[in-house]
Formats: structure tokens, sequence, C-alpha cells
């Protein structure tokens, strides 16, 4: 009589949550118990969100009424195409846990070992339901899950200046998620629901108000503040560069992503509601046109390791929002994808920088000249990243941003084409010079030339992940025509 | 009750909502800053509680005693539930704020810029 | 800062005014408000769920996940707290540095267990509590424990619930605390039982959650039928409660940790 799917989408969810509330009791008198106890949580999601994904890809769209009540009465889970980005979430997690292992040791004291494999699992679970809630409300407070474990991760390791960068981060993010909230309450005033697509529709029947522009407004808003879209990313360099590697990975990669999903869940929103979109479009296009190019030359001035992936991070999110702003269907998405992409992109990176800066103890160019004759594959596997998020062929980068500028070309609007080759041009310089100081300037620090490749389960996980960056390049077709119907789906509802 | 056609509710809520953001931004205190926000999350709290009243309605409370309409309990919910992630916020920075003063000696804006 | 203050506020105003402006009149009965999700379950509510408080029903049944999130939530906040690098409050620190990384041990492991006891029993602030303080915090706390009981027990019919409920109970601590001192109050809650105490709001939601998707196919479902009133009951009874329990040591944890434990 139980429909085992009905339970494995909310589990998807309760799961790490629950294991995150078990941690601190697993760890007991061994820390190290805590890391294991946290890799075989994220294991299991991990298969629980592949299991989800091929059913998707057999039957459609998976919707759950949690509690049995039938939306808009209760609420909805939705497992879309769009969802499948849980897969790839629940899996870089897999990646970085492992890595914080051995990373922890000498950056944060034993005893807090524990707390910080529970933020990890509360960020993870909190992004999981954040992707699969069809629930305006349920949306919130799953974000805020999110935006809580971020917060208290970058302040972890660091004392006063991780402390301030952490609090300006909570207060920019307290902010984006009041707007939320203030544009979901709205939205219930004008409605009386809170279902994404019950709410939809019933705008859509209502006749137009001011009320539905300014909460449509304030999520959109909210949900750029969230992502870091320029100009509205002061908080993002300070707070990724500064928490330790793995949370950078998992930051840069994975948080500043809720801010995307949720673009696209406004996008729905507005798609049903009958909203014209071409005033957002625009406003889309010209913020991340603006924000490649401002992520870009911010970038080139960094002799940060750390603050440079931080800028680039800016750039990448620049070229997503000009994708879903372009409304033609090869950018959508290419766009779509590389949120995926540039995730496991961004992750390799982080966690490339963070060996190099854990065996080294440096972390600006200048500093670090010569590093890949000691630490070889390490570097190889920073050279792979950086070439995938330049977008060289055939790494993971390139295809999405291929995708994009055909869309901006078929569309008509090339300018914004060009736009983007120019970023990446932009963004090919910071990189090439990262790299030249790392294979090709002789070493200044002696400390650099004494450092070792690190322990193998920082090496090992490091290795797939580039292994992973030139497949995605190579079968990049696979995750792009697995959006597609969704997305032909998401433009017609928009007019497009 | 209405105000150039406004109602009166949402007016007050607007400008609890402006005070709250004029303290975020303009004080350079990270105490004030922080009561700033909880001034605008209680506008915003007020807000969606107000929007779930009706006219001569009943707490939705079904006894004897109460009749409907019955104010909707949704928003009631909904606020409830924010009034927890507020505090929980608030929690959490309250932590951050004694960090930077352990560190820096100071919690204004002001001064911490001037350090590294 | 100032002028950009100015300007925030006057085109947040400005916004705001024109975005209420076009909102449905705010009391009418007639209202979307009224007449959509809210009007059924003020008309099957009771029947749907056996819960008379509709906030109840709304929290636990019809919209329980949205509270796992934010039983959630507060867990976070605490393991948040706990998180951040502490024993350093007004530039001294009260534990002895960690050889290793010259960081405070944490209250898990033995030797921080023996530590922490040690500074635990110091005068903790220096300020002496005033006698009449003293006296009705221990007379009332009796009282506010029943009152807290009972806005949990009660909470399906009356105002109240577990949320309530953990505001005070967690008050109680807070005011147990400044009044005992950091070791007695330390004492109320033993070190050992706080990991589950901590987890429970979280943990008997799933835990209900499953069963409910055992009994009904649904997660967080609770049985409907007439015949499974206690069954259904005893669900909700141990939600609020882990809300409660969960709660109420939470925001004495929170408490502690930010006077510096």
């Amino acid at each position: 009589m139980s429909d085992p799917w009905s339970l494995l989408v909310p589990g998807l969810v309760v799961l790490p949550l629950a294991a995150a509330t078990l941690v601190p009791i697993v760890a007991g008198r061994d820390p190290r118990r805590a890391g294991s106890f946290t890799f075989g949580v994220v294991l299991l999601v991990t298969a629980m969100a592949a299991a989800l994904v091929w059913r998707v890809g057999e039957v459609g769209a998976i919707s759950v009424p949690l509690g049995g009540w039938a939306a808009p009465y209760g609420i909805e889970f939705r497992f879309d195409r769009f969802s499948a980005w849980t897969l790839g979430l629940s899996a870089l997690f897999a990646f970085i846990v492992p890595f914080a292992w051995r990373y922890l040791e000498g950056t944060l004291p034993r005893s807090r070992w524990h707390v910080f494999y529970a933020l990890l699992l509360l960020n993870l679970g909190g992004l999981l339901g954040f992707s699969v809630t069809g629930d305006l409300f349920n949306l919130f407070v799953a974000m805020e899950v999110v935006s809580l474990s971020s917060y208290a991760m970058v302040a972890v390791a660091g004392r006063g200046v991780a402390a301030w960068a952490a609090l300006k981060y909570l207060l920019m993010g307290s902010v984006s998620s009041l707007l939320v909230l203030f544009g979901v309450g709205l939205l219930f005033a004008l409605t009386g629901s809170l279902n994404l697509i019950d709410v939809a529709a019933r705008v859509a029947e209502a006749p137009a108000s001011p009320a539905t522009t300014l909460a449509l407004a304030s999520l959109m808003v909210a949900f750029m503040l969230k992502a870091a879209l320029f100009p509205l990313h002061a908080w993002l360099p300070d707070a990724h560069a500064i928490a330790p590697s793995p949370v950078s990975a998992v930051l840069s990669g994975l948080v500043v992503k809720v801010g995307i999903v949720g673009l696209v869940r406004v996008l729905q929103l507005s798609a049903g509601s009958g909203t014209d979109l071409a005033l957002v479009n625009q406003v889309m296009l010209v913020l991340g046109t603006a924000a490649i190019v401002m992520g870009a030359f911010m970038a080139v001035f960094q002799d940060d390791i750390k603050l440079m992936l931080a800028f680039s991070t800016l750039s990448n999110i620049g070229y997503i929002v000009l994708g879903l702003g372009l409304a033609a269907p090869f950018a959508v998405i290419g766009s779509v994808v590389h949120v995926l992409n540039h995730a496991l992109i961004k992750v390799t990176l982080f966690l490339a920088a963070g060996s190099i800066i854990h065996q080294t103890g440096f972390r600006t160019l200048r500093d670090l000249r010569g590093v890949a004759r000691v630490m070889p594959q390490t570097s190889a596997a920073m050279a792979i990243g950086a070439l995938s998020i330049v977008g060289i062929p055939p790494t993971a980068g390139f295809i999405c941003k291929w995708y994009i500028a055909l869309g901006a070309f078929e569309s008509g609007q090339g300018v914004y084409g060009f736009a983007l080759v120019f970023g990446a041009l932009f963004i090919f310089v910071y990189y090439v010079r990262m790299l030249n100081a790392f294979f090709f300037r002789p070493a200044v620090r002696a400390e650099v030339q004494a450092a070792r490749e690190p322990a193998w389960s920082m090496r090992a996980p490091l290795f797939v992940l580039a292994a992973l960056c030139l497949l995605l390049g190579i079968f990049g077709s696979i995750p792009l025509a697995f959006v597609e119907p969704a997305v032909v789906e998401l433009l017609a509802s928009m007019g497009r | 009750m209405e105000l150039f056609g406004f109602d009166l509710d949402y007016v007050a809520f607007m400008i609890l909502f402006c005070i709250g953001l004029h303290m975020l931004v303009v004080k350079s205190n990270l105490l004030k800053k922080l009561l700033g926000l909880n001034v605008m999350e209680t506008a915003v709290f007020a807000f969606i509680i107000t929007s779930g009243m009706v006219d001569s309605g009943d707490p939705p409370i079904l006894v004897a005693g109460t009749n409907p309409p019955f104010a909707n309990p949704i928003p009631q919910a909904m606020v409830l539930t924010g009034i927890v992630v507020a505090v929980s916020v608030t929690a959490v920075a309250l932590a951050l704020i004694v960090q930077i003063h352990a560190h820096y000696g100071t919690i204004e804006v002001s001064e911490l810029k001037e350090r590294p | 800062m100032r002028g950009l203050g100015l300007a925030l506020v006057l085109v947040a105003a400005f916004t705001i005014v024109l975005g209420i402006g076009g909102l449905p009149p705010r009391l009418d009965p007639e209202g979307p408000v009224h007449t959509h999700v809210g009007a059924r379950y003020a008309e099957r509510g009771l029947e749907e769920t056996g819960l008379r408080n509709l906030v109840a029903a709304v929290l636990l049944v019809y919209r329980g996940f949205d509270t796992f999130l934010e039983v959630v939530v507060i867990f976070t906040a605490l393991v948040a707290v706990l998180a951040l690098p502490s024993g350093v409050i007004g530039g001294t620190s009260w534990r002895e540095p960690d050889a290793e990384t010259s960081e405070p041990d944490a209250e898990t492991s033995e030797s921080g267990d023996r530590r922490a006891a040690a500074v635990v029993d110091r005068p903790d602030t220096g300020v002496p509590v005033s006698n009449v303080v003293g006296f009705v915090v221990r007379l009332l706390a009796p009282f506010i424990a029943v009152f807290a009981a009972a806005l949990l027990y009660r909470g399906h019919v009356t105002p109240g619930g577990g949320f309530q409920a953990a505001a005070i109970f967690g008050a109680l601590f807070i005011a147990l605390g400044l009044v005992l001192g950091r070791a007695k109050a330390d004492r109320l809650v033993p070190r050992g039982v706080r990991p589950y105490l901590q987890a429970m709001g979280p943990l008997a939601f799933a835990l209900v959650g499953l069963l409910g998707w055992r009994l009904t196919g649904a997660f967080l479902g609770y049985p409907s039928e007439a015949s499974a009133y206690v069954l259904r009951e005893a669900m909700v009874v141990a939600v609020e409660v882990g809300i409660a329990v969960g709660g109420a040591v939470i925001l004495a944890r929170l408490f502690q940790a930010l006077e510096g434990r």
C-alpha cells in the first residue's frame, strides 16, 4: 500500500537533517567517527537521489503530497527534471566530506569536528529541501536551514576576521530571507495559497495588481542577493575566501545556487501567472553581463588564490543569469546545466586550492610560485579545473558557455554572445596568471619547496573530481538532453 | 481603518519596515544593526498576521464560544515559524558579535573597517 | 552611509506603498485569504485532524514539514553557536588553551569535562544575585514549570503548544541558571543526556513521519479513521513533547553558550 517513491522524496530531505542531529551522539568520544558517519549518510542520500533521477527520466516529475494532503491544502514536494541537480549536489558532498577528514586536522580542534560535520549535513539537507519543495513557505524555511548553517561554517575555523565576514554574510543573507518572506506573505494575501503552481494559477486569474509586481520583485531581488549577482555581491568574496576550503567549496559551488534555483522558481511562478517578463529578462541580461565583466575584472587584480576563485564565482553566476535572461532554449538549457557544472568545477578548484594551502601554508600567488614541482598531481587537478572554468573544450565548462552563446546568437541578441566571449578571455587571463605562477616560475619560499602531496584521502576526491570535469565535457550532452524537456516547458509557459 | 485609501495597518507595517531598514543601513554599531534587522522582521510578521485577520472574526480555535468567521490560521502558523527562525538567526548573530568583540575589542563598523 | 540609508528608505517606502495599494481589502470575509485554503481548514480542520486549535492543526498536521524544518533551524542555531571558537569573553580566556591548536577543548572529551567542571565552580560574574530575585525565582519555578506543561498538554485545545512550552521551559532554565549559578544550573540537564535531548525535536518528527508513512502511505500522515483516535493523539503528543523538550534544552544551551558556557 505504501508507495516507496512517496517516501524517497521526503526521505531525501529528512535523512541528512535527522542524521545531523545524531552526529554529536555518534561522535561520542572519537570525533573521527563523525566523519565516517557523515560520509555514509551522504553516500546513501546520493544513492537515493540517483534512484529518483532515474525515475524522473522514466515517468516524469514525481509529486508527493506530504501528510497525504493534496496541494494546495498541504505541502507538495515536486521532483522534476530541474531537481535532478540534487544528484550532483549530494555527489559533490560525497567528495567534500572525505576531503575534510584530513583537512580538519590542524584546522579545527578535534572537539569541534562533530559540529562541523553536523553543519555540513544540515546544509545538504536544507539544499535538498529547497530544491524539491513546491511550496513557497517551505522554500523559505528550507532556505533558512541552508543560510544559517552557511553563516556558521564561514566562522567555524577562524577568529575575529572570520566572524566579521560571517556577520556581514549573515546581515545580507537575513535581508534577503526577509524579502523572500515578505514576497511570500504578499502572495498569500493576494491568493490565499502557498503552493507554487496554485499561486501562479490564481494570480493569473485575478486582475493585474501592483501587489503582484511587488511580490515578484521582492522575491527576485532576494534571490539575486542570495546568488550574489552584481551589484549585490559585496558579502561574497570575504565570506568565501576566509572560510576553510571544504566550506568555500560548499558555499561557492552549491550555496550560491540557492539564489539561482530560487530565480528559476520565480520565473516559473511569473510565467505561470502570465506576468510579462520582457523587462525582467532585460534586467537579467544587463546584470548578468555586468557580473561577468566585473567579476573577471576584479579577479585579475587578486593575489590570494581563494579570493580569485571567489570572484570567479561572481562571473559564473553572471553567465547563468545571462543565459536565463536570454530566454532562448539553448541559452536556458546551458544555464541550467551550468548550475551543476560550475558547482563541480568550483568544488574541484577550491579543494585543490585547499590542498595547496593546507600543505604549504601559503595562499598568495607570489608565495606559491613553483608549487607544481612539489605537488604535481594536485596542481594538475587545479589546472584541469582552471581550464574547465575558462571554457576550453573538451571540459565541463565549455559546453554550457557554448550553449549560452548559441542561444544569444540564435535569439538575435548577439551582442551578449560577444560579451560572453570577451568575459571568457578576461577569465582566461587570470587563470593563466595562476597556472604560470604554479608551473613555470621558480619557487621563492623554502616551505613551498619542502611541501609534499597531501594524504590520499585528500588527493583521491580531487582526482575523481578532475576526471569528472573532463568526462562531463566529453559526455556533456547527457545532462543537457535531460533538462531539455523541462526547459522547453518553462519557455512555452513564458510564451517563447 | 484607512488613510488616503491605504489600509492603516499596512501603512504601519511600511513605517516599521523603513525604521528597521534605516537602522540596519545607517547605524555603525553592530548590535543596533541587528536590532534594525529584528525590527524589519517584526514588521513583516505584523504584515503577515494582519493580512489573515477578518472582520469581527474569532481566533481559529474551535471551542464553545467561538463562531465563524475565524481568522485564517495559516498566517499565524507562518509567523510562529518565522519567529523561531528569527530567534535562531539572532542567536547566531549575537554569538558572532561576541566573537568580533573578543577579537577586535569593538563592535563599531567604522572602527572595524580600519583594522585588518 | 546616511545618504544611502535615506535613499534606500525612500525607495523602499515608495515601492511598498505602491505595492500594498494593490492588495485586496484586508478584513473582507470574502477576500481570497478567507475563501481558499483557510476556509477549508476552518470547515473540516476539526474532523480531519481532531485538533480544536486550528493553528496547531496547520503546524502539526497540514503543514507538518514546515514545522520539522523549523525545529531543524533552531537545532542549526545551536550547532552554529557551538561551532564558533569560544571561551573568549571580554578578552580573557577562562579555559586553558588546547595544546595542539591553542583553542578551547570541548565538552565531549574526558579532559575537557574535568577542566570545564573545575572552571564552572568559580563565581560566575562577580555580581551577586539579589536575595529578592533569588527568592522569587525559586518560589515561582515550580509554577512556571506547571504552566509550561499545561501549555504543552492543552496546546491542541487552547492557544499554546510545543513552541510556547519550549520558550517558557527555556526561560525557566535560564532564570534558574542566573539564580543558582552556573555549576548548579549545569546539573539541571546532565551533560551526558544533552546530545539526546537537543536532538529530540527533529528526531520525533522523523520517527512520527515514518510511522505515518507506514500507516497511511504518506510521510507525516496521520491515520484519519475514528478507531485510530488514540494513536493519532499519541503521535501528535510525541511531536509536541519533542518540540518542547528539544526546544527548551536548545534555548537554555544557546544562552549558556552566549554567556561563555
